[in-house]
């Protein structure tokens, strides 16, 4: 659902595509991505229209079978236009830089180049000077040097192309202007100093000579002394607030609706009116759409694609990815032709559904227990690494896995790689200890279904993970679940030594665990997240997030637009759904249920 | 003595009929007329049911697209990886009142779910088509769409006759249908126990169903389904290449017997 930019890179080559919605036809244009050609966007537009034009009466009348049968000699069309685009792009020659000796500077004296604050510019003299480059920069550090020239001189002078020399006065021009502005607030008097021409004068500063005594403004021997706060300033009674409450007592946030209420009702008002007239007009446009099949434009579907936007961006979706989003479904929907009885909002919103649906419904379905069969085919344990920021719930989710492979006949090891939280290591003792209660080893033929592999606190979480694979492949465990601790995705060393462990380690599955509640952070976290794992890695395919655990599901009302973010950054798919804290809180995403709690009013 | 209590009846009935204005008369039988028209109309729809489509799924590069020209022009097409649905009418060329709409649909993993929603209602038949050379790679996602089309509510309903076609045959490393269809079960069978111990969905209702593919306790088997399944060799390029026919008369009787 990227079709919102239409260019796309692979190795070498660059791809830029168009699309014609109308008679669904995909125009595409490689080249090699070095190369900047300028002539590429005219060419395709060119070639869409001609290639439309000579067949549009196949397209419209036969279907698919005209498809099929009819020939679409276009190579010839194709080269010619190919030609013309290559011989328009190289008719403008680059431009040759003047000469000084060419540019009107030469020709000034200094004198009248020396701007004074105010004056008007004095007539250019026209004497044709031996035009020394010396000469020429001094008059460049005369200008900067003076007080603010404006830019008429310069842009009243030359009508011709500046040179470099004229740029680099005109910004250092600025620059001062704005500099100077600062500092002088009272003298109105301009500082020719500049007068001077022969050699390099010092620059003189404003301030610079001042003394620092000038420049101190605090008050002298304040410090303790109890004079400096006068004392009619300090009220008591203002500055304690309410006298009323209990001393040292923290009082919970008061939550205020009615402000927030209020804000809404102003961002609303102004835009309601833009949506009343949008909505007659809508209302015009919708009844003529109603009949006959009329072609979607751009202008038609901004208004819908509006709402839309801001809609996902309440139902949490992260800003940019709403944005994107809509982008996309405006480029898909550009040009084609509705049906009768259709509406533009109608289609808008089944389009977005559509796309929503397939975003969360990614490439490969993540089956874990049918991976953990082949691995077990194999005499290997199956890894799992959890990752993912602090407080997301990495542990409590880690344990309901574990329960849910155990009451599938597997049995887990975890490894507890979280060496720097404490309690960290005795949290997963509590949950191993229970899961045992709850699948005693009688039940399961003799074997303990989980144990835990830890090794305290304060270690090297890579090596521990390390020791407990071996481990669990010696002693025949089906799975490994490793817990790493919460980082943020900004801490560099920590997202190193995550990347190290997953990269020494190779796990089958790396999760990330994401809380529901997350919002534009999520793409934060999940970008930089990635990034580290291939900067890190020394394979040639870098391991990289492979699924999504999104815990936290059931503080969500119908605010489930995390998901979204989420997939969209990454395209992989969300494998586990957590809805609470107890064992059986675990479910699996449904994206037609998700897709229809965003889409509803 | 009915008879008799039936004539005043019809008496004051005529009596009315003649007294009353024409005009409403006239409206009343319009409003028959329509009401009688609509109802035929909806029995013939039901009837010539609305599923007149044959659908071509599969995964990527199996040969669909070719195999659809094949069928409708005879003639070889270089094909690319279908984006979109494409459909046209098929005359069997032995009755020549038989059609149906053949619709090949994209198998790309991020395309094939979505055009399978929007076009299962409207099946009457699938063709599944297997790449026969790249089988033993993509054992587990060949087996996973099928399962994923099978376990489809929809479908199940409807129970369309399944044709598992085994493509490519004419390259010598291809796999006979025997082989394939002995995995295919093989797969199935474990995916439908992974995929029922899924955690439930979010909404309560159960992924990949209280549908429950087969018969439990026993081996997965073809047989134990709804719909007839039929196992297929074919091949879309055809023995001699590019100029020649396809071998494909099995499809093609297969599809006259649909039709």
């Amino acid at each position: 659902e990227r079709g919102g930019n239409n260019s796309f890179t692979h190795e070498a080559l660059t791809l830029k595509y168009k699309l014609d919605n109308q008679f669904e036809l995909v125009f595409v244009v490689g080249f090699q991505k070095i190369l900047t050609l300028t002539y590429v966007d005219k060419l395709i537009d060119d070639v869409h229209k001609e290639f439309r034009d000579k067949y549009r009466n196949e397209f419209q009348q036969k279907g698919t079978l005209g498809l099929l049968n009819g020939t679409f000699d276009f190579k010839d069309d194709f080269m010619r236009l190919l030609r013309d685009a290559e011989e328009s792009s190289k008719v403008r020659a680059p431009t040759v830089m003047k000469t000084f000796e060419q540019s009107l500077k030469s020709q000034k004296t200094v004198k009248c180049m020396i701007e004074t604050r105010g004056d008007k510019p004095k007539e250019k003299v026209k004497n044709k000077k031996k035009g020394s480059k010396k000469e020429g920069t001094e008059a460049v550090v005369a200008t900067g040097k003076a007080s603010t020239g404006d830019k008429q001189p310069s842009a009243a002078g030359d009508r011709e192309e500046l040179t470099k020399d004229e740029i680099l006065q005109k910004n250092r021009e600025e620059f001062f202007k704005r500099h100077m502005k600062a500092g002088e607030k009272s003298s109105k008097s301009p500082k020719p100093e500049a007068q001077k021409e022969k050699g390099k004068k010092p620059r003189v500063w404003d301030l610079g000579n001042s003394n620092a005594k000038v420049l101190d403004y605090s008050n002298s021997a304040t410090n303790g002394s109890t004079e400096a706060c006068p004392v009619e300033e300090f009220d008591p009674n203002t500055a304690l607030g309410d006298r009323n409450r209990e001393p040292g007592r923290l009082y919970d946030l008061e939550y205020e609706s009615d402000d927030e209420a209020e804000e809404e009702k102003v961002i609303q008002n102004p835009s309601k009116p833009s949506a009343k007239k949008g909505g007659l007009g809508g209302m015009f446009g919708m009844l003529k759409g109603l009949v006959g099949s009329k072609s979607l434009t751009r202008e038609d579907m901004d208004p819908v694609l509006e709402k839309m936007k801001d809609h996902l961006i309440a139902k949490n979706v992260a800003a940019e990815i709403a944005v994107q989003l809509c982008e996309s479904v405006a480029k898909k929907l550009e040009g084609k032709v509705m049906g009768t009885f259709t509406t533009v909002t109608s289609t808008v919103k089944q389009a977005l559904q559509e796309a929503l649906v397939q975003i969360l419904q990614p490439q490969r379905c993540v089956d874990v227990l049918r991976d953990v069969m082949d691995a077990q085919r194999h005499r290997r344990p199956y890894v799992v690494t959890f990752c993912g920021v602090n407080g997301v719930g990495k542990s409590t989710n880690l344990a309901k896995i574990s329960f849910w492979l155990i009451e599938n006949g597997f049995s887990v090891l975890i490894a507890a790689c979280d060496t720097f939280r404490a309690g960290a290591v005795e949290q997963l003792r509590t949950h191993t200890r229970r899961l045992n209660a709850l699948h005693p080893p009688e039940r399961h033929g003799g074997r303990t279904m989980v144990q835990l592999y830890e090794k305290g606190y304060g270690k090297d979480a890579a090596g521990i993970a390390m020791e407990a694979i071996s481990y669990a492949r010696n002693q025949g465990f089906d799975v490994v679940l490793v817990d790493t601790a919460g980082r943020m995705q900004d801490n560099a060393p920590l997202m190193t030594a995550l990347a190290k462990l997953i990269a020494v380690n190779a796990p089958d599955l790396v999760l990330f665990v994401g809380e529901a509640l997350v919002g534009n952070e999520a793409v934060d976290q999940l970008v930089k997240f990635n990034k580290a794992l291939a900067d890190h890695s020394m394979a040639q395919t870098p391991r990289l997030i492979d699924g999504i655990v999104l815990t936290k599901f059931d503080t969500i009302d119908d605010k489930v637009g995390a998901a979204i973010s989420m997939t969209y950054i990454t395209s992989k798919p969300i494998v586990f759904v957590g809805t609470g804290q107890t064992y059986c809180d675990l479910r699996s995403l449904n994206a037609k249920a998700v897709v229809a709690a965003l889409m509803k009013a | 003595a009915m008879a008799g209590g039936l004539e005043p009846h019809l008496e004051a009935l005529r009596r009315e009929l003649r007294a009353s204005d024409p005009a409403v008369i006239s409206v009343l039988l319009a409003l028959l007329v329509v009401a009688i028209t609509l109802l035929i109309w909806r029995f013939v729809q039901g009837r010539r049911s609305s599923r007149k489509a044959v659908l071509l799924l599969g995964l990527c590069d199996a040969g669909k697209t070719l195999l659809f020209a094949r069928l409708l022009t005879g003639k070889y097409r270089d094909t690319q990886t279908s984006i979109t649905d494409s459909s046209a009418v098929y005359r069997v060329s032995t009755e020549k009142s038989a059609h149906v709409t053949l619709i090949d649909l994209p198998g790309h993993e991020s395309l094939r779910l979505q055009f399978l929603e929007r076009f299962k209602a409207a099946a009457r038949a699938i063709v599944f088509v297997v790449d026969s050379v790249a089988f033993q790679r993509e054992v587990k996602d060949v087996a996973e769409f099928l399962y994923q089309v099978l376990v489809d509510g929809t479908v199940l309903k409807n129970a369309p006759p399944l044709l598992i076609a085994c493509n490519k045959q004419d390259v010598t490393m291809a796999k006979s249908a025997k082989l394939i269809q002995q995995q295919l079960e093989k797969e199935l069978n474990t995916l439908r126990v992974t995929r029922s111990a899924a955690p439930t969905s979010l909404d309560g209702s159960a992924m990949g169903g209280p549908a429950q593919l087969g018969k439990k306790g026993k081996d997965f088997d073809f047989s134990q389904l709804p719909m007839k399944v039929e196992f297929l060799e074919c091949s879309a390029r055809g023995s001699k290449g590019e100029e020649g026919d396809a071998d494909f008369e099995g499809l093609e009787k297969w599809l006259a017997k649909i039709a």
